[in-house]
């Protein structure tokens, strides 16, 4: 693959980065606060443009997973079972719920004003941030899985969950007494992470054997025509191939192309539409644990953080790097350059 | 009465003839009858004698004037005397001898001037007496003077009673005095008593009586004032009595808790002043702010600060010592205690309600119990080390004789040789040593009458399963290879309906039957992460002579133990159903994967669903089938005949349903959780 990989450093390095892996992490949908999840049990909230550490919040356990409410409260998954709300400003902090095992992600959907978190208690709650007392006043309501879940994303009033054992439930947030469709991930390997396309016409799956698919919502045949997979993230050396998890996809809110990170330590970004891959930066000192674009997406959000898919072993520091992202123009004409290599798994 | 000189008289008695014969004349010439004329003269007597007898008359009087005024200065002047007690100076008897009635007079008059002088003069003396008796006794008892009783009584001018009033006066200049001292001495004493305690002496002074505090007026000294002085005094002492007691707590508090914490002697110092007086008596305690409020305070907060310093002080011990504690036990792999207990005690510390010397002290007992423990269990772990040890050994060994370069002449081949040489004598040590291990670990119970639990696991159960899981392996292997036999049949009959096969590679599939090793023994636990799990991850990474770029390369390490199949990998067992997962079949490098029913599938990518769940994606990789001749990838061609592979189908499928395998965060939080 001789890929154009574009110069230059990783991005800017905030300061102040975790002291241990970083689970996710997240730009505000209204500015350039990023909201960042880590395993040594902090929630940290940065200004990514000034590189200021805004506040931590610390937890009894692992941060999984953050989302933001608006900037100026957000949300934690937690290893201890329990689903937070934070306000920033004053610190203050409340339960909103809890499950029966890590809540592994959180979402808030600005359509029905709900967090849904997803656990591996194979269950997904839906809560009511402004549910008054007691924790379960704001649960909405549960509904099983069949399996651990592993990843959630939203688009519109559309909710896709991705569980162990390669399922994946559809959801219409307006009706969440019945999954609207039960599949099975097309990949033949463990799903590490599904997104949903801002335009909403479906999602993009990833396992940890290197690939990427690409799924629509739409069941009719010509719709799933459409679809396909692709290999990414591989290293071949003397004649083998090296395959690795691909942790993290994040779609750019205005031009729908996207951004892969696996744990080779390149992030790669991707045409969907023309199946064409645009670049791949400079390989990060480890692997690549999360994405986010910011709003405009001219800023894409970097977690080089090692995701112990070898176990325990010693590895890199943890780093977050804010780059900013190509504009179009000079988009297209990094296209023009670049040779594409694109493998169509059919 | 003198008579007037004879001339005058001579005068008068000629002007008189003279005017007799002027008027006979006048009567001669008149012609007056001497009946008339004897009338005249008989007027003339008369009037004459009227005039004798006025002259007379007023004599008379101014006579009886003068004994008047005798007898009344005299009257007054013995007034006088006897009020002044004095003896008569003037008597009438010695005065009749002085003549004339004048004469007595002006003689007696001067006497009375200056009897009258003198007793002015004593009534003078006098007021000025009473008038300082009245103010003396006003000063004393304010509401007690008798006006009625300091009047002037005229009537007792005496020297006498003067000299008593004096003597009155001397009395009471004497008690005033008296009072004033007592005065001033309740005044230093309660100057003392302000100055130690801190309080406004001036101020105290004017609440008891305003003159007190005022240099100008001379100070009150009545019966009310010294009560109030004495109360007041009476009531600072009881306060100083009270903050010296106070103070003195504070102190030997303050001094046990020094002793306690080692405070530096820098710090203890700054309270020199409060702990001199520890042991002091009232009557010592004599500097000034030595027991004022603002001292109390701050000493109070002082000993509160020092109390709070000891609390903390003593978690921090008790965490300390907690931790200690965990660390042993960890060493000696016995389950520490849930963490409730900790916080539990944290929060008893904090609100006094236990003391914390006796947790401590629980925590101490604590320790030395489980280093007897240790002791007594050294030699089994030491054991266990060993097994663990051999169990590596023997899961590198199996890797090894996968590795089809292992005899080709590379850096370190020999030393690999030497260490497979070693190792397979280990490996067939490994029963010899379980069952040492499990008379060891039984006769342990039975001395003890307790399980031995390594992590929290019966060490005795994991040392069954463990031999249970090998036995099965052993089987399983059996089985196997019969059943390449059939599949060598099968080949050839797909040979004839499909065309030509690529040569099977004997060697790989003969000897490469998953001879999966127990792994690791299978821990209940999903906390456990072994090392050597890593190092099976790691050996399995070069094993392949690939000659292609293949989908079915190697996964990189940690794609290998996430839902894999179809490649000769060590699967990560965290869970004890994955002993089934082991038998799961790694696959042969380079074999097409064909579909259960041998079918020359379209690429669906929805096969997966007729399998149960990912156990079997080997199966699934339909894409791959070179008979289908569709997969774009690029597929090598020296496949392996699938026998196997048809073999570890339908054994997969025979397989009952299992557990997938974990995600990286499930593994990392399980590492998290057991540090």
């Amino acid at each position: 693959m001789s890929a154009a990989t574009l110069p230059a450093t990783g991005g800017r390095e905030l300061s102040n980065p975790p002291s241990d892996g970083i689970s996710n992490l997240r730009f505000s949908n209204h500015s350039d606060l990023l909201l960042v999840s880590s395993w040594d049990r902090s929630l940290r909230l940065y200004d990514a443009g000034a590189d200021a550490l805004k506040g931590e919040f610390a937890h009894a356990g692992p941060v999984l997973d953050c989302c933001f409410h608006d900037d100026s409260s957000g949300f934690s998954a937690c290893s201890d079972h329990m689903v937070r709300r934070f306000v920033f400003g004053s610190g203050k902090e409340d339960i909103l719920g809890r499950h029966d095992a890590p809540v592994r992600c959180v979402e808030y959907s600005y359509a029905t004003g709900q967090v849904i978190t997803g656990s591996w208690d194979k269950t997904l709650k839906c809560w009511d941030p402004r549910g008054a007392s007691g924790p379960d006043h704001a649960l909405v309501g549960t509904y099983p899985q069949p399996e651990r879940v592993y990843s959630l994303s939203l688009v519109g009033h559309r909710l896709v969950v991705a569980t162990a054992g390669r399922h994946v439930n559809v959801y219409d947030l307006r009706n969440m007494s019945q999954p609207e469709q039960r599949r099975e991930s097309s990949l033949k390997y463990q799903t590490r992470c599904v997104r949903c396309y801002p335009n909403g016409t479906g999602f993009a799956l990833s396992s940890v054997e290197g690939r990427v698919a690409m799924e629509f919502f739409d069941l009719s045949e010509a719709a799933q025509a459409k679809k396909y997979a692709f290999k990414c993230h591989r290293k071949s050396e003397a004649g083998r191939d090296t395959v690795y998890p691909v942790n993290a996809i994040a779609f750019h809110p205005i031009y729908g192309t996207f951004a892969t990170g696996g744990c080779d330590g390149y992030v790669n970004v991707w045409d969907g539409n023309n199946k064409k891959r645009l670049y791949q930066y400079s390989k990060y000192p480890t692997s690549i644990a999360a994405l986010s674009f910011s709003r405009d997406g001219r800023q894409l959000a970097v977690a080089s953080s090692y995701t112990f898919e070898e176990g325990d072993i010693s590895h890199e520091p943890d780093t977050i790097f804010v780059r900013n992202f190509a504009g179009r123009t000079q988009l297209r004409s990094s296209c023009l350059l670049l040779r594409f290599r694109f493998v169509l798994d059919v | 009465m003198a008579c007037p000189s004879n001339d005058q008289l001579l005068q008068l008695e000629t002007t008189c003839g003279s005017l007799l014969y002027e008027l006979q004349i006048i009567w001669d010439e008149v012609g007056e009858s001497d009946t008339e004329r004897d009338k005249m003269l008989l007027e003339l007597e008369q009037e004459c004698l009227e005039v004798y007898r006025r002259k007379v008359d007023q004599a008379n009087r101014c006579r009886a004037q003068l004994r008047r005024a005798i007898a009344d200065s005299e009257a007054e002047l013995a007034a006088i005397c006897s009020a002044m007690g004095e003896p008569p100076v003037h008597t009438r008897q010695s005065n009749q001898r002085a003549g004339s009635l004048k004469e007595e007079l002006e003689s007696i008059t001067p006497q009375l001037e200056e009897m009258r002088k003198k007793k002015v003069e004593r009534l003078n003396q006098f007021i000025e007496v009473i008038e300082q008796i009245r103010k003396i006794s006003l000063e004393i008892m304010p509401s007690g003077c008798n006006p009625l009783k300091l009047a002037v009584d005229e009537s007792d001018l005496s020297t006498r009673r003067l000299e008593d009033l004096y003597r009155q006066l001397e009395l009471l200049q004497k008690e005033k005095s008296d009072r004033l001292k007592q005065v001033m001495d309740h005044l230093s004493s309660l100057n003392a008593l302000c100055s130690v305690l801190g309080v406004d002496f001036k101020e105290t002074l004017r609440e008891i009586h305003p003159s007190l505090d005022d240099a100008e007026v001379s100070k009150c000294v009545s019966n009310a004032t010294i009560e109030r002085l004495a109360t007041a005094i009476g009531r600072l002492r009881e306060i100083k009595i009270e903050r010296m007691k106070k103070l003195q707590d504070l102190a030997s508090t303050m001094l046990e808790l020094w002793n306690l914490m080692d405070t530096p002697i820098e710090e203890q110092q700054l309270f020199q002043n409060v702990t001199c007086n520890i042991a002091a008596s009232e009557q010592e305690i004599t500097e000034a702010n030595t027991l004022s409020v603002d001292l109390l305070n701050y000493v109070e907060a002082e000993v509160l600060r020092l109390e709070h310093l000891k609390v903390r002080k003593m978690k921090e011990l008790v965490l300390k010592k907690k931790t200690e504690l965990e660390e042993l036990q960890r060493r000696v792999h016995l389950v520490a205690e849930a963490e409730n207990q900790e916080e539990f005690a944290i929060s008893a510390i904090e609100s006094g309600a236990i003391d914390a010397t006796l947790i401590l002290e629980q925590i101490e007992f604590q320790i030395a119990t489980v280093k007897e423990e240790a002791f007594s269990r050294k030699d089994i772990l030491e054991r266990v080390e060993k097994w663990f040890g051999a169990c590596q050994e023997e899961a590198w060994l199996e890797e090894y004789n996968r590795d089809e370069n292992r005899y080709n002449a590379g850096r370190g081949a020999h030393l690999s040789l030497k260490r497979a040489e070693k190792a397979r004598a280990l490996v067939n040590k490994i029963p010899a040593i379980v069952e040492t291990l499990a008379a060891k670990i039984t006769q342990w119970e039975k001395e003890r009458g307790i399980e031995f639990t390594y992590d929290g696991v019966h060490l005795l159960s994991m040392l069954e399963e463990y031999t249970i899981v090998r036995q099965e392996k052993e089987h399983e292997r059996k089985r196997q290879r019969d059943q390449k036999r059939l599949q060598g049949q099968l080949i050839a009959e797909q040979e004839a309906l499909y065309g030509s096969k690529p040569s099977p590679s004997k060697s790989q599939s003969a000897k490469k039957i998953p001879r999966t090793s127990a792994g690791c023994p299978s821990r209940r636990l999903s906390g456990a992460t072994q090392p050597l799990k890593l190092d099976q991850l790691h050996s399995a990474k070069p094993v392949r002579s690939a000659k292609k770029t293949d989908d079915l390369g190697i996964l990189s390490p940690g794609a290998k133990g996430a839902d894999i199949a179809g490649l000769p990998v060590k699967k990560l067992t965290y869970n004890a159903m994955t002993t089934h997962q082991e038998v799961g079949m790694p696959r042969k490098p380079f074999a097409p994967i064909l579909p259960v029913n041998n079918m020359p599938s379209t690429p669906s990518k929805h096969i997966v669903s007729t399998f149960e769940e990912n156990k079997s994606p080997n199966v699934m990789l339909t894409p791959k089938n070179p008979m289908a001749a569709q997969a774009p990838m690029q597929v090598a061609n020296t496949p392996v005949p699938p026998t196997c592979l048809f073999d570890q189908a339908v054994a997969k499928v025979v397989a009952p349903a299992e557990q997938t395998e974990d995600s990286f965060e499930e593994r990392r939080l399980a590492f998290y959780l057991s540090r």
